[in-house]
């Protein structure tokens, strides 16, 4: 059993890396992030019957992208993310905890403020443990949804 | 000085092969001719043979025209392709995108079929039909279909279509030499867009809009060779555009290659661009298809497939998806680009938004900014329609004011 304390600090660090890439804060999603950290978009393909990696970076990477970001052509169209945090494990042993949340991505068209359900998925994060801090180790986005119109450079 | 409404409706200067009236991006009955005269009788992809490797391996596909089809792997290995449709109620056959299925049985009153489009069962036949109707009147419905040009299912509604050979001539010589090893596609999704198919298709077709894409701007159009690229145009509607040295390395996050494709130079960039929907794009280490499949006027599906070597390692496979994903992927930086573009397009050639005129007017000798690949495209869109695509109602329009060279 997780102690209350460990996994309300674990929520938090999930439901504070949503607020940031909300917010487009990229520095403070960074910094909720260990230097080791590492981010994949996975997701199966019943089509071709195969998993899939749409996008796989390591921290540095992460900064190129968010880096770039300026540079290209992007639908402004905000993205909110929902997340609910449904397991954590803590591994004494390696000082790490294995958390699954569900997310929902919604966006909001700038022209009007409809909002439509974007992306279903979860987060499978791996969050590495200290005395007085949780920083994300690994985060895999599964996603459900495929179909994801006309896409989107920002990572969910 | 900005135009009134007369001056809006003019023609653009240029000749008639160098403009499209907008209207035929938005028109629902010429959508439904274009279903007739362009995609029924024109070769479509419908899948890659990695995708049904073996025996009673199936794949669905919903073609151009509006009709379902089932490409399956017969017990013989061959390949073939059939309606969707029972021949008793009119029901789906197979529901699922993919799998594998010895017979094909309808959930709806389980008749069945074999992979060469035999009926094999029908429940309670005799008790029901006596001897008026039997399996043998049951087949499913057989479309043509033929595996070529890399590996890809072709198929043909039309029954007296000339070969895929034939339909695709020699724009496939200039991949030929990048496609004798068996390849296996490792990415698949689908963009949804409200816009009309040929517009993703003039994307496709033309490289002015490199000013869309900061990553092509850094890596090919600042670089020694980009506007020496060339297109060069085929029957049927096809074209292709030869290849530069793009410097990756330009670009923050890309690097250096350490996987590429046998053949192809490091850098290297090949296109072709088969009517009416479907472009064979080779860069970096992967080659990317796109089969633009349109649902009405303006709106459609476009489905991405990303292939690389089926005899690739763990390692390279694994280089392959990255290169594939940081300018093609769903999150890539230049197909989202393309897409809103495309998107863009759409909204300002709805039904109702008078928008008059498309101009591919630019003329640099057949070189990548020049727009000829996208007037070859309407030539042939031109004549198969019969109507052409600048006066598609033909409506007599004056001719133009001014003369291009």
């Amino acid at each position: 059993m997780v102690k209350t304390e460990r996994r309300y600090q674990i929520e938090e660090l999930v439901y504070r890396s949503c607020l940031a890439l909300d917010a487009k804060d990229w520095k403070s999603f960074l910094d909720l992030c260990d230097e080791q950290f590492h981010y994949t978009i996975a997701t199966f393909s019943p089509e071709i019957r195969k998993d899939m990696v749409w996008l796989d970076h390591d921290k540095q990477g992460m900064v190129t992208l968010f880096t770039n970001l300026p540079r290209h052509n992007s639908d402004h169209s905000p993205i909110t993310r929902h997340a609910t945090v449904y397991t954590v494990e803590v591994d004494e042993a390696t000082s790490e905890a294995n958390v699954v949340s569900a997310i929902q991505v919604f966006r909001t068209l700038l022209d009007g403020g409809a909002t439509e359900l974007f992306a279903v998925g979860r987060f499978h994060d791996t969050v590495k443990l200290t005395d007085s801090a949780a920083k994300l180790a690994r985060r895999v986005v599964r996603l459900e949804t495929r179909l994801l119109g006309y896409g989107y450079h920002v990572p969910f | 000085m900005s135009k009134n409404a007369a001056q809006w409706s003019e023609n653009p200067g240029f000749p008639q092969t160098h403009y499209v009236d907008s209207r035929i991006y938005a028109d629902a009955a010429i959508f439904a001719e274009e279903r007739e005269k362009i995609f029924k009788p024109s070769w479509i992809i419908a899948c890659h043979e990695s995708e049904i490797q073996g025996p009673f391996d199936y794949r669905l596909f919903n073609h151009p025209t509006g009709v379902p089809l089932i490409v399956v792997r017969g017990d013989d290995s061959k390949v073939r392709a059939f309606y969707n449709i029972c021949p008793h109620r009119g029901n789906t056959i197979l529901y699922d995108p993919a799998g594998n299925a010895k017979r094909m049985t309808c959930i709806f009153h389980q008749w069945s079929f074999d992979t060469r489009g035999n009926c094999v069962d029908i429940s309670r036949a005799d008790q029901g039909y006596q001897n008026r109707f039997c399996k043998q009147d049951a087949s499913m419905r057989e479309v043509k279909c033929e595996v070529g040009c890399g590996g890809f299912v072709w198929v043909n509604l039309d029954d007296n279509a000339a070969s895929l050979g034939a339909f695709v001539g020699g724009a496939m010589d200039i991949l030929e030499p990048f496609m004798r090893e068996p390849m296996e596609v490792f990415h698949f999704h689908k963009a949804h867009v409200r816009t009309n198919f040929k517009l993703w298709h003039d994307t496709n077709s033309e490289f002015y809009h490199d000013f869309l894409h900061y990553f092509n701007r850094i890596t090919g159009m600042m670089q020694p060779g980009y506007f020496d690229r060339r297109y060069t145009g085929f029957p049927n509607g096809h074209a292709t555009v030869g290849s530069m040295e793009i410097r990756y390395d330009k670009y923050e996050g890309s690097k250096d290659r350490a996987v590429g494709w046998p053949g192809l130079a490091p850098g290297g960039w090949y296109m072709v661009d088969l009517f009416p929907g479907m472009t064979y794009n080779l860069r970096t280490s992967v080659l990317r298809i796109d089969t633009a499949i349109p649902l009405g006027p303006n709106e459609v599906i476009i489905e991405f497939r990303g292939l690389g070597l089926k005899r690739d390692t763990v390692e390279e496979r694994r280089q392959r998806i990255f290169d594939h994903n940081m300018i093609w992927g769903p999150f890539g930086r230049n197909l989202h680009e393309d897409l809103l573009a495309v998107h863009g397009q759409g909204r300002a050639m709805r039904d109702g938004t008078d928008s008059r005129w498309v101009i591919q007017g630019r003329e640099e000798g057949g070189t990548i900014h020049d727009e000829v690949g996208m007037r070859h495209f309407y030539a042939e869109w031109s004549r198969r329609m019969e109507r052409p695509a600048y006066d598609p109602y033909r409506e007599g329009k004056p001719e133009p004011v001014r003369a291009a060279a």
